[in-house]
């Protein structure tokens, strides 16, 4: 089969999935019957574009994009600088282990309650979404670290390459595509987290705070809106991380 | 200067690779260790480089950085150019420019010049082999050492590589580690064959070869008959 027709076959194949998700909802609202417990979709598509066109939502998405992406950045400087040393080195691993695993199994809920307590309504969701995505892009470098192929590492080693480039121009080329998945964990675990956040801390302008608004009028259609506009962000970096993915892969071929 | 191993042992676990090798490998030659496969002959070329120091034995003239090791597989970087690939290994010698410039020159002599920026997974077995012997005559060392590495190679392209690494070798005149399994290819090769033993290996025969080159060809007679020679001191 040519490429572009399995293309354009796996793009059919998606906009017929979004059909038959959209025709169960459609199915599922009409067999309830109630707005409140499950609004129709195309009730949800024009609460969407109502609530788009208010003054306050660019300012809200805006926001919480803001948000998001200081928590991806900061998540990924903490995380590819920790994961590299804990993938060069087994003593910074075991050193590192303890708090990865406390963080790792605390709920995201007990971290932003205390994030509450410590920091005003606007860094509660950055520092939550931090704390829950580091250590996943900490252990997604280390794993790329770690997988250089040893072969080309002893090759390097009879040569005396010295460690640094070792480091620079072998090691850190073959976590590449590793830095990509952890990136696109990072940034979808960012979105997720920073909206909990922020539908519990209620900053001023923010998508959570939208969607929980919403819910406190019992305003369903409106909270799937909110909860729209979080999968469209999240949808819109996966997709550019996809990219991203490709160029790397490309670039270590 | 002159190398050489005296009852070098070196084993993993249970298993006794090398059991007590004397061999000496003299300065500005081509010694060719000839052996069964898995004998050991990576394990030699590994202690040599410096790569394995847990061995008993002496190890005389080689160490870490002496040699330049061209290994069974390419061992390429696929992500740099055929030409950074070269270069990463001078850069402890010599500034980034200058490194560039003696990749450049190594690449050249072995026929790469146009490919110089390409990367090895655009590039041929052939290429890539031709590379690899760029990267170990640009390297400045004592002494090449070489891990079966023309053995991946159709005939056609494993003679005309063979043939560039005679050419390199003879006009730079460093001495020359080969391990191989193939006996046409250490006739083709080697101004000195060593055979050893199956494990644990042992030195069992060492031929100074007086063939002339245009002998040595794998459709040679004179070859064939030295062939002989040799296979009856790998299977006694």
């Amino acid at each position: 089969m040519m490429p572009g027709t399995r293309t354009s076959r796996a793009k059919a194949d998606a906009v017929l999935a979004v059909a038959v998700l959209a025709a169960v909802w459609k199915l599922g609202s009409m067999a309830i019957g109630a707005d409140i417990v499950l609004p129709a979709p195309e009730r949800v598509l024009s609460t969407l574009l109502r609530v788009a066109s208010d003054d306050g939502f660019a300012a809200a998405l805006s926001a919480t994009a803001l948000r998001g992406l200081a928590s991806f950045g900061i998540s990924m400087a903490l995380g590819v600088s920790l994961g590299f040393a804990a993938g060069l080195s087994d003593r910074c691993r075991a050193m590192l282990a303890p708090a990865l695993t406390v963080t790792r199994a605390t709920p995201v809920l007990a971290i932003i309650l205390l994030a509450m307590i410590w920091f005003p309504s606007g860094i509660v969701p950055v520092f939550s979404a931090v704390v829950m995505a580091f250590p996943v892009a900490v252990a997604d470098v280390a794993a790329g670290v770690r997988s250089t192929d040893p072969r080309l590492l002893d090759m390097a080693r009879s040569f005396g390459v010295p460690a640094r480039d070792i480091a620079a121009r072998i090691r850190f080329p073959s976590a590449a595509p590793h830095l990509a998945s952890a990136a696109r964990n990072v940034i979808g675990l960012s979105w997720k987290v920073v909206v909990a956040g922020e539908v519990l801390s209620q900053p001023a302008r923010a998508v959570g705070t939208g969607m929980q608004n919403a819910r406190v009028m019992l305003e369903t259609a409106e909270v799937f809106a909110w909860v729209t506009v979080g999968i469209l962000l999240c949808a819109v970096s996966d997709a550019l991380f996809d990219l991203l993915s490709r160029r790397l892969s490309w670039a270590t071929k | 200067m002159g190398y050489e191993v005296k009852g070098l042992a070196k084993s993993f676990g249970e298993l006794r690779v090398l059991g007590g090798l004397d061999l000496e490998f003299p300065a500005g030659r081509v010694t060719v260790v000839l052996g069964p496969s898995g004998c050991g002959k990576t394990s030699l070329l590994n202690i040599l480089a410096g790569l394995d120091e847990d061995y008993s034995g002496e190890v005389l003239g080689f160490g870490p950085g002496k040699a330049s090791y061209v290994f069974q597989e390419d061992r390429l970087m696929p992500w740099m150019s055929a030409m950074d690939n070269v270069a990463l290994v001078l850069r402890r010698f010599m500034d980034r420019d200058h490194a560039m410039a003696t990749a450049e020159e190594a690449l050249a002599a072995v026929g790469l010049h146009g490919s110089r920026g390409s990367k090895p997974g655009a590039m041929s077995g052939g290429m890539r082999r031709r590379v690899a012997l760029a990267r170990a005559f640009a390297y400045p060392s004592e002494v090449l050492l070489l891990d079966e590495p023309f053995s991946s190679l159709d005939l056609r392209t494993r003679i005309s590589v063979m043939d560039l690494f005679l050419d390199l070798r003879e006009r730079d005149g460093r001495s020359a580690v080969v391990v191989t399994h193939d006996v046409r290819e250490a006739i083709y090769l080697g101004s000195r064959i060593a055979t050893l033993s199956d494990k644990p290996a042992k030195t069992r025969d060492v031929f100074d070869l007086t063939l002339a080159k245009e002998d040595r060809g794998f459709a040679s007679r004179a070859a064939a008959s030295f062939e002989a020679r040799l296979y009856e001191s790998i299977l006694s």
